[in-house]
C-alpha cells in the first residue's frame, strides 16, 4: 500500500499535503530568495490566477514583482495592465527595469468591457504578464480567468482587498500584503502546499530606498538632484 | 480538359433569398409592367399554388400579402460574375455561362486531391456564400452544363470524367436542357427527336439543312468534336458586393448572419487574387439616402472571414442604429498582397507578433482606440509631460520595437540620474490637507526623500515650479507629494509608490 501511495504522488499534480507542489507549471523567479522558497516550485507561477490582497496602496504591492514581471515578458510578450487604479507611471516602471514598450495599458469603460477586455488578453497568449484591477467577486468569472491564463500561459495577477479573503478562489495562488514597519510582509493563505505559518518579511520599503536618497542637506537648486537609489527588485 | 459547371437553379430567387430564407410567399415578376408575369416562386407561394407563367395579380389573389420583386438582370449577371471571381481560388479558368459559371479543373485536380474533393469544396463554399447550386462535370463546358441543369431537374446523372464516356451519358437527358430556341426544340419533339440519343444518331448534313449550321456547331462542342474555348473571367481591381435583406434588420445583431456570407465571399475573391485588405468598408443601408459606415482597419492584410467578423461584430456592437437596415455593402479598394500564415507546431516570434497585433485589433475595435495604449518617455521634466501614451497606426502601437520617432526606446541614464519615481502617477495632483503646514493623508506624512525640484516649461503656459518629496503615513504607504514653489505653498499628491 505504502509502494502505491509513492507511486501516485510520483504523478504530476500529485503532492503529499505535506509539502509544496513540484514544479509542474512554469514559474518565474520574483527575486527574493525569502519568497520564492515558499513558493511551490521556487518562483511566481504562470499559465494561471494568482491573487494578491491588499488594502493599503504604496506599499510596494507592484515593486514586488517587478523582478518577475520582467521575467515574464521574456520573449517579446507584452505586460498588460487592465484597469489600474492610476496610471502606470512610465519613467518608474523603466526604473524597475520593465521594458516599458512591452506595456499595454486598457482601461475600459464599464465592467462588462473590463471582464471581457481581461479574458481576450489572458486568452491571446500574447501577454506574458496580465495585472488587473477589477470589482469582480464572482467565482464563474474568476473560474474563466483561470481557464483563460491557463490556456494563454500568462501570468495572471488580480489585485483585490483583503476584505475577499473569506470569499473561496479559484486561483492557485493567493498572497496578502500587509506593510509592517520598514519591510512588507507576505502571508500565503493558499498556495499549493501547507499553509504558511510565519509570513516572508521583504525589505522593498521605499522608505529604506528613501533613506538612501534623502537627507541630502540643503536643497541645491538643480532638475537633478538625488542620486539614482540602488535599484530596488 | 475537365470542366466543373455551377448552375444556380432560381438564380432571381436565390439573389432576394440569399441573406435568409423568407417565409412568406415571395415572387419575382418579369414583362411589360401592366402585366407581369411570375418568373420563379418560393416555397411558401407555390405552397400557395403560384406557378411560374402565372400573371403577378392572378398570384396575389391566391396568396395575401404576396411580395413581388422585379427581375434584375444586371443584378444576376453581376452575382454571377461575383461568384466567377470568387471560384477563382480553385482554377483561375473560371467564366459566366448560362445560369452559372463554369471552371476547367483538369489542371487543379491533384491540388485539391480529385475532383470529388474538389466538387465538395466547391458546394460547401457556394452554401457558405449563400447559395444554392447543382453541379455537373464533364470533359466538355457545354456537357459539364447540361449535367448540372439535369441534376437541378432532378434527373440522375453520373459526371462524366472521360471523351470516350460523354456520348453514353450524354445519351439519355432530354433536349430541353439544351439552350436552343424554342422553335427549334418544338419541331424536333414533332419530328419524335426527344433526347440527344435521338438527335446524334443523325447525319449532321440534314440538322444543318433543317435546324441551322449552329446546332450542329453546339452538338459537336457538346461531345467535344469541336473545342469550345472560353474566356476567363477577369475581376476588377476592387472588391465590392451587396446584400439585400429579406425583411427589415432592427439592431445589429441580425446583421451578423448576412454578413458572415458577405465575408465568406470576400475571402474566396480574396484567395483568388492572393490579396488581402487593410481597409475595408461595411455600409449598413437604411433607406435610399441614410446610411451607416463602419471602417474596418487592420494592421497587415487580412483577408479571413472569421476573423474580420469576429473584429466587425465588436465594432457593430457598439452601435446604436437609428433606423432599420435593409442591405449591406462590403467594399474594398485597395487590394494589397497577403502572406499566408504558416501553422506551426510550436509557435514562434513571428505567431506572438501575430497574436499581439490581433489582440490589440480586437481590443481596440471593442473599447475604442483611445483606451488601449503603450506607454513611452517623453523629452520633459515636469512629470505631467515626461511620459506619454503610445497609440494608433501599426508603427506605433506598444508591444512593437518599431516606431520610436521622438520617443526614447529604453530609460536614459541622463534621466535615470533623477530620484526615484512612483509607480503610479495620479490623473492630476491632488490638494492634501495640512496640519500646523505639515501635509497629511489618513495620518501625518513623514518625508523620507527630497526635495528633488523640478521647475520646468515656463515657455508654454505650463509652469510648474515644485519640491517633490517621497512622504509615507503611519500606515505606512508611500506617496510622492510635492509643495509648490511659488504662489500658495499648498502640498499635493502626484503618485502612489506601489
Amino acid at each position: 500500500m505504502r509502494a502505491t501511495v509513492a507511486e501516485l504522488t510520483k504523478l504530476p499534480g500529485v503532492w503529499r499535503g505535506g509539502e509544496l507542489e513540484k514544479a509542474c507549471h512554469a514559474v518565474v523567479s520574483t527575486g527574493h530568495a525569502a519568497l520564492d522558497r515558499e513558493l511551490p516550485g521556487g518562483g511566481w507561477p504562470t499559465g494561471t490566477l494568482s491573487e494578491v490582497l491588499h488594502d493599503a496602496v504604496g506599499i510596494g504591492e507592484i515593486g514586488f514583482l517587478s523582478a518577475a514581471l520582467m521575467r515574464a515578458s521574456e520573449g517579446g510578450r507584452m505586460i498588460a495592465w487592465i484597469n489600474p487604479p492610476h496610471l502606470p507611471y512610465a519613467p518608474a516602471l523603466a526604473q524597475m527595469g520593465i521594458a516599458l514598450e512591452r506595456c499595454l495599458v486598457i482601461r475600459p469603460a464599464n465592467k462588462e468591457d473590463a471582464l471581457w477586455a481581461t479574458e481576450q488578453v489572458l486568452r491571446s497568449g500574447a501577454c506574458g504578464a496580465v495585472l488587473f484591477w477589477l470589482a469582480q467577486d464572482e467565482y464563474a468569472w474568476l473560474r474563466r480567468f483561470q481557464m483563460a491564463a491557463e490556456a494563454g500561459r500568462s501570468m495572471a495577477v488580480y489585485y483585490r482587498s483583503t476584505a475577499a479573503a473569506r470569499l473561496s478562489t479559484p486561483a492557485h495562488l493567493r498572497v496578502v500584503l500587509e506593510r509592517v514597519d520598514d519591510s512588507l510582509r507576505i502571508r500565503i493563505p493558499k498556495r499549493r502546499g501547507p499553509p504558511l505559518l510565519a509570513p516572508v518579511s521583504l525589505r522593498v520599503s521605499p522608505a529604506a530606498v528613501g533613506a538612501l536618497a534623502g537627507g541630502r542637506g540643503p536643497f541645491i537648486p538643480t532638475l537633478i538632484h538625488s542620486e539614482r537609489p540602488k535599484a530596488v527588485a | 480538359m475537365l470542366w466543373v459547371a455551377l448552375e444556380l437553379p432560381s438564380l432571381p430567387l436565390q439573389i432576394a433569398q440569399r441573406a435568409g430564407a423568407c417565409s412568406e410567399p415571395l415572387v419575382i415578376a418579369e414583362g411589360p409592367t401592366q402585366r407581369p408575369i411570375v418568373t420563379c416562386a418560393n416555397e411558401a407561394a407555390r405552397g400557395a399554388g403560384i406557378r411560374e407563367g402565372q400573371a403577378v395579380a392572378a398570384a396575389r389573389a391566391l396568396a395575401v400579402g404576396l411580395r413581388s420583386v422585379a427581375r434584375d438582370l444586371a443584378a444576376e449577371r453581376d452575382t454571377l460574375e461575383r461568384l466567377a471571381a470568387w471560384a477563382g481560388q480553385f482554377t483561375p479558368m473560371t467564366s459566366v455561362d448560362g445560369q452559372g459559371i463554369v471552371l476547367e479543373v483538369g489542371a487543379c485536380l491533384r491540388l485539391f486531391d480529385g475532383h470529388a474533393k474538389l466538387t465538395g469544396a466547391i458546394k460547401r463554399g457556394v452554401r457558405e456564400v449563400g447559395f444554392h447550386a447543382t453541379v455537373g462535370i464533364a470533359p466538355t463546358p457545354l456537357a459539364a452544363r447540361l449535367f448540372a441543369r439535369a441534376e437541378a431537374h432532378g434527373l440522375q446523372v453520373r459526371s462524366c470524367l472521360a471523351l470516350a464516356d460523354l456520348h453514353e451519358r450524354l445519351a439519355d437527358l432530354p433536349l430541353f436542357l439544351l439552350d436552343w430556341p424554342a422553335k427549334t426544340l418544338a419541331r424536333l419533339t414533332d419530328l419524335g427527336v426527344l433526347r440527344l440519343r435521338d438527335i446524334l444518331g443523325l447525319p449532321a448534313e440534314g440538322i444543318a439543312r433543317r435546324f441551322g449550321p449552329e446546332i450542329v456547331v453546339s452538338l459537336d462542342r457538346l461531345t467535344g468534336r469541336v473545342p469550345d474555348p472560353r474566356e476567363p473571367y477577369a475581376p476588377p481591381p476592387r472588391f465590392r458586393s451587396r446584400l439585400e435583406l429579406p425583411a427589415e434588420a432592427q439592431g445589429v445583431e441580425a446583421l451578423v448572419f448576412p454578413l458572415r456570407r458577405l465575408l465568406s465571399e470576400f475571402e474566396g475573391a480574396m484567395r483568388a487574387r492572393g490579396t488581402g485588405v487593410q481597409h475595408l468598408t461595411l455600409i449598413l443601408v437604411h433607406g435610399r439616402k441614410a446610411h451607416t459606415r463602419v471602417s474596418l482597419d487592420f494592421s497587415s492584410p487580412e483577408r479571413e472571414a472569421d476573423f474580420i467578423l469576429a473584429i466587425a461584430r465588436e465594432k457593430l456592437g457598439r452601435l446604436t442604429l437609428a433606423a432599420p437596415t435593409l442591405a449591406l455593402d462590403l467594399r474594398a479598394e485597395a487590394l494589397l498582397a497577403y502572406v499566408p500564415r504558416e501553422a506551426t507546431w510550436l509557435p514562434g516570434a513571428k505567431e506572438q507578433a501575430l497574436d499581439r497585433e490581433r489582440l490589440l485589433e480586437r481590443l481596440g475595435a471593442r473599447l475604442g482606440a483611445d483606451r488601449v495604449f503603450g506607454i513611452a518617455v517623453a523629452d520633459d521634466h515636469r512629470p505631467e509631460w515626461d511620459w506619454k501614451p503610445k497609440r494608433g497606426q501599426s508603427g506605433d502601437r506598444p508591444g512593437t520595437e518599431r516606431g520610436q520617432t521622438g520617443v526614447r526606446p529604453r530609460y536614459d541614464p541622463g534621466l535615470s540620474q533623477v530620484g526615484r519615481r512612483p509607480t503610479w502617477l495620479l490623473n492630476r495632483p491632488q490638494k492634501l490637507i495640512t496640519h500646523d503646514g505639515e501635509p497629511s493623508y489618513q495620518g501625518d506624512l513623514i518625508l523620507l526623500a527630497g526635495p528633488e525640484r523640478i521647475e520646468s516649461g515656463w515657455w508654454d503656459g505650463e509652469e510648474v515650479s515644485r519640491d517633490y518629496y517621497m512622504a509615507t503615513n503611519p500606515r505606512g504607504e508611500a506617496f510622492w507629494i510635492f509643495r509648490e514653489h511659488r504662489g500658495a505653498q499648498s502640498w499635493y499628491m502626484h503618485g502612489v509608490f506601489a
